[in-house]
């Protein structure tokens, strides 16, 4: 099986990447709400949207591993015993880790806008947020697309720090991906990546297709989570 | 022969990859390269020697993460000897008849530094100095610093090669596609910061395969001043039946490297997914090919972490504004600490046009070593503009040249004996353009050549210490001409020799040269166009003033620097003032104010900043200051505070009432500072984001809206120790403490704060806030308040308040 690790960059252009704006409103305290009906609000929006074009450099790093088991169990290339993860990850043959950045240069802009406007620098975070989410879910596809020519389906994507599998993780992730040198996001010392719109996580590659596809909000129990999706979850709940 | 030596007149030859090479002999995922010295030194060995039968002059050890963030002391110096070692003997067994050396190979130790990452930058040169004592040693030739991705690191590690030996030191980063490395520097900013520390070749290597690299390539080779090296990878890895293949295969890199090494490479090698047989086919296509002479440029560059800035024919405005002299405000903030307030002066200035920032902050009663240390590090968090560092203090100076990230302007020397020896040393070492003043142990010379001797003096004395003229900048020292009529044209005369017959670069604070005059501004600007006509290069002045900005546009325009006076055209109606219809916007607002009592509680609910700070000036001239606290603002905050709570209104709306209401708050400010009234205040409220946190936008809200609501808050900001969050408390006698923290690893880091918190500060009520926070979680770590959100915490922080008044 290979070995490598392979760099994905995007310019974020196309289609793909095109702003989901009920999500930045969600990540910027707006909850599920779609529209938030305050044009202050939506022009401030337009101009954080057009300042930072040009400070995100997506770029993603993973590799993808054939998944072996030994009586039954399966092989993860580090050590874990997570339940969560193993169920994310059933029936899988093959695994992808990745991790994904938007780049440091938002970060550097959201702590210069602290000082200019505390508002810009919320939506700024928000939009930093919704990116590196976007970017995974164009990954993702890529992947998914890739893996469909060998009649795989993926599974969803399960990170560090969710359910039982712990942060500690991260450590393994990073030492797999090497994301420091192949994409510049830095692990600190309390498991926290720079620059802080980064994702790293795990999905499998199966051969069944999934067929209720869950939605995040709706599976946590957090329920006060001031960026909880509430259409989403109801809408969930109304189908289940 | 030594390296340096045989570089003169050869291209020297680099090895090519080896992690890839080691995949390959079966190195696992995640497995650290560096053990394989020991556990495979055959392997190592035998590629080594395939490199030197290929041509190879310089073999990297295989070290690139042999450092003590990785290994114990004891391990890390077994994985170095060892590494030599297998060099060594790969050196005795080639065949090849080439010129032979060993580099110590340091790679990045992968922490990025504060202050976006939680690594110091003494730390990082303590972990880089360690592997560079253990590597020199072993008897290497050379250090090879490379695949740096971020300058500050790079600096770190180029630092710590210098100060641990004699080695000739080669420095190579790796950039992104854009040209830029991941943290934003340009080719140009690190040959300026290199070459500035004595980098004895610098350039490209790893990430992109040679065609993507050319940008890059070119802008090294036209920049530098020392030997360009580029060692890039063999393309980009992609899969190919489950087999990693890289795309360039050694016919076609060595022709793209035999291009380069034409342009005027004189480094050459390959990184990842290259092999021996690309080095053989490099060796073979390049080895008749006349190396390019490196001839030291004239350039004069300094740099931030992002871009250098040059000096040439377009005069460079050093903002002056952050310096204490003649500014109430300014000391006011300095002896209070208030970093915010300079980071404010320093924003303004960029937005403004400035450069450059000059940076002091000397004042008799503050540490200035640590001001200067802080405000250098504060101000390159968020401004990419290169800083001039301006003290006497060498002591001050140096803390601050060390920590710079880039090449800094250092303001200043003189033509006194005991200055020189103090100043020039930092400036070999650190690198730096310095601004040096013809002045002398006699002081200032009446006569312009008398100035212009010292400057020679000067330009002497600077090459005894390894200087080059073309990192002295001259400052002929503009006195205030109501003293002495002859003062402009001393200073005029003196600077058009020195930039003209001495070829130097020059710079002036101009404004001292309308001192006591009325309307300063316009002989200012008149003076700083004479001076740009008699070849001043840059310029220490306001760029807050409208005529001085006439003057730099108008003079770019009709000097041929602004191709088709696009930017005059862009810029030079920013300067015309025109009558605001102030009033008219008033009236018409008032119409409008329907559901609310007066238009600045409207203003501010809706979060509308100019209007809220015009209607403030307006109501400042019928009511008094406090008077429109509680009448207007108060009940403005009421209404976004309870929407915020019933949900009917959001974050977003939320802060921007806020930063309204402070622009309100402001104006009332400037309003009391005469009468003395401290205006509302409830209470100090010490809030920090915990240690090993760097996230601080949420705690950056709550403060926002504490202020609002009239708390003294002092902000530690983040990642602060236990230590100095107990400090501020006790000093300030705060009643109330505000914690942040955003993931779960950071909340042992919380609760160690209460614990010394309830020790140390027992009075203090201490809330705490942030995304994993719960109920649960404040009351198992012993905390008084759980915050939800910044209302919840200004609720609460008002009650404790009220609680003690009764």
């Amino acid at each position: 099986m290979e070995n490598s690790i392979y760099v994905r960059r995007y310019s974020g252009d196309c289609d793909d990447f095109a702003a989901n704006k009920r999500e930045i409103y969600r990540y910027a305290g707006y909850g599920g709400l779609k529209d938030p009906n305050d044009e202050t609000i939506e022009k401030l929006l337009g101009e954080v949207m057009d300042d930072c074009k040009s400070d995100l450099a997506y770029r993603v790093c993973y590799r993808r591993m054939e998944l072996t088991r030994k009586d039954g169990v399966m092989q993860l290339p580090f050590p874990t015993d997570s339940k969560n993860l193993a169920k994310c990850l059933e029936g899988s043959r093959e695994i992808v880790i990745f991790a994904a950045t938007v780049g440091l240069g938002i970060d550097r802009k959201i702590a210069r806008y602290r000082l200019i406007s505390p508002t810009k620098a919320l939506l700024m975070q928000a939009y930093g947020a919704e990116r590196v989410e976007r970017l995974c879910d164009v990954f993702c596809s890529e992947i998914a697309k890739e893996a469909s020519e060998d009649g795989l389906f993926c599974t969803p994507r399960y990170s560090p720090g969710y359910g039982d599998l712990p942060l500690e993780t991260q450590k393994d992730v990073f030492r797999l991906l090497e994301c420091d040198v192949q994409i510049g996001i830095s692990l600190n010392r309390s498991l926290l990546m720079t620059p802080s719109k980064s994702v790293t996580a795990i999905f499998g590659l199966r051969e069944k297709k999934l067929t209720e596809h869950q939605k995040k909000c709706a599976l946590c129990g957090k329920t006060d989570c001031m960026y909880r999706d509430r259409e989403e979850t109801e809408a969930c709940n109304e189908n289940s | 022969m030594k390296i340096l030596d045989y570089l003169k007149d050869n291209i020297v030859y680099l090895d090519g990859g080896m992690g890839t090479l080691l995949h390959k002999e079966g190195l696992r995922p995640g497995e650290l390269p560096e053990r394989w010295n020991v556990t495979h030194s055959d392997i190592i060995v035998r590629i080594q020697k395939d490199y030197f039968d290929a041509g190879t002059n310089v073999i990297c050890t295989n070290t690139f993460g042999a450092n003590s963030l990785k290994f114990d002391d004891e391990e890390l110096e077994t994985l170095i000897r060892a590494a030599v070692e297998n060099a060594k003997k790969a050196r005795q067994l080639s065949v090849g008849k080439q010129e032979k050396f060993i580099a110590l190979d340091i790679g990045s130790m992968g922490k990025l530094l504060k202050p976006f990452g939680d690594f110091d930058f003494e730390e990082a040169v303590s972990v880089y100095a360690k592997t560079v004592k253990i590597g020199a040693a072993c008897g290497v030739d050379l250090v090879y610093i490379e695949t740096m991705n971020d300058s500050y690191d790079t600096k770190a590690a180029l630092l710590a090669a210098k100060e641990n030996c004699d080695l000739p030191v080669f420095v190579s980063n790796a950039y992104g596609e854009d040209g830029k490395l991941m943290t934003g520097a340009s080719p140009a900013a690190m040959v300026a910061m290199l070459e500035g520390m004595g980098a004895d070749a610098v350039g490209a290597n790893c990430s992109l395969g040679p065609k993507q690299l050319r940008g890059v390539v070119e802008e090294y080779i036209e920049y530098a001043s020392v030997p360009v090296l580029l060692k890039p990878n063999a393309g980009l890895p992609r899969s190919e039946n489950g087999k990693t293949v890289f795309d360039v295969y050694p016919e076609e890199f060595s022709d793209d490297m035999l291009e380069y090494v034409k342009m005027g490479v004189r480094i050459a090698g390959g990184c990842c997914g290259t092999t021996p047989e690309h080095i053989a086919a490099v060796v073979e296509k390049t080895k008749s090919v006349e190396p390019v002479p490196v001839v030291p440029n004239n350039r004069t560059l300094i740099s931030s972490y992002t871009h250098a800035v040059e000096f040439g024919a377009s005069p460079i405005l050093i903002g002056e504004r952050i310096n204490p002299t003649g500014k109430k405000r300014f000391k006011e903030a300095l002896r209070s600490n208030d970093i915010d307030y300079i980071l404010g002066e320093g924003l303004t200035q960029q937005e403004k046009g400035a450069h450059v920032l000059d940076v002091n902050v000397g004042l008799p009663e503050i540490d200035e070593v640590e001001m200067l240390k802080t405000v250098t590090f504060e101000l390159q968090a968020i401004i990419d503009l290169p800083l001039q560092i301006d003290t006497t203090d060498v002591t001050a100076m140096e803390a601050a040249l060390r920590r710079y990230n880039g090449k800094a302007m250092i303001n200043s020397v003189n033509g006194k004996e005991e200055v020189m020896k103090e100043i020039f040393p930092l400036v070999k070492k650190y690198g730096g353009l310095v601004v040096c003043l013809t002045l002398d142990e006699d002081g200032i010379p009446e006569k312009a050549g008398k100035r212009v001797e010292i400057a020679e003096k000067i330009i002497r004395t600077a090459q005894e210490y390894g200087i080059e003229k073309k990192n002295l900048i001259f400052d002929t020292l503009a006195m205030t001409v109501s003293a002495d009529s002859n003062a402009a044209l001393a200073t005029l005369s003196s600077l058009n020799t020195i930039r003209h017959k001495l070829g130097c670069h020059t710079s002036l604070g101009v404004s001292n040269i309308s001192f006591g005059l009325p309307n300063r501004e316009i002989i200012t600007s008149v003076f700083f166009t004479i001076a740009m006509e008699n070849g001043l290069s840059a310029a220490i002045m306001n760029p807050n003033s409208a005529e001085m900005m006439k003057s730099y546009y108008s003079f770019r325009a009709l000097h041929a620097i602004d191709d088709n006076c696009t930017d005059y055209i862009e810029n030079i109606g920013k300067y015309i003032v025109t009558a605001a219809p102030a009033a008219a916007v008033l009236t018409a607002d008032n119409k409008q104010s329907d559901e609310f009592e007066s238009p600045l509680q409207r203003a501010i609910v809706k979060g509308l900043k100019e209007q809220a700070a015009d209607l403030t000036i307006e109501l400042l001239k019928t009511e008094k200051p406090l008077d429109i606290v509680t009448a207007h603002i108060i009940p403005a905050l009421d209404i976004v505070g309870k929407g915020f709570e019933k949900k009917t209104m959001y974050l977003p709306q939320l802060l921007m009432s806020a930063e309204a209401s402070q622009c309100a708050f402001e104006r009332i400010k400037q309003q009391m500072a005469s009468s003395s009234d401290g205006g509302v205040n409830r209470g100090k409220f010490v809030i920090a984001t915990v240690h090993g946190d760097i996230h601080d936008i949420g705690k950056n809200i709550v403060k926002l809206i504490l202020e609002n609501y009239g708390f003294e808050v002092y902000d530690l900001g983040r990642d602060v120790p236990p230590e100095d969050v107990v400090k501020a408390v006790v000093e300030q006698h705060a009643p109330l403490v505000g914690l942040s923290a955003l993931m779960t690893t950071t909340v042992p880091a919380m609760e160690e704060t209460i614990k010394l918190l309830r020790k140390e500060a027992p009075w203090a009520k201490v809330l705490v806030g942030g995304a994993v926070l719960t109920q649960e979680y404040a009351d198992q770590i012993g905390a008084d308040f759980y915050g939800k959100d910044a209302m919840a915490t200004v609720r609460y922080a008002t009650q404790v308040m009220d609680s003690m008044e009764q």
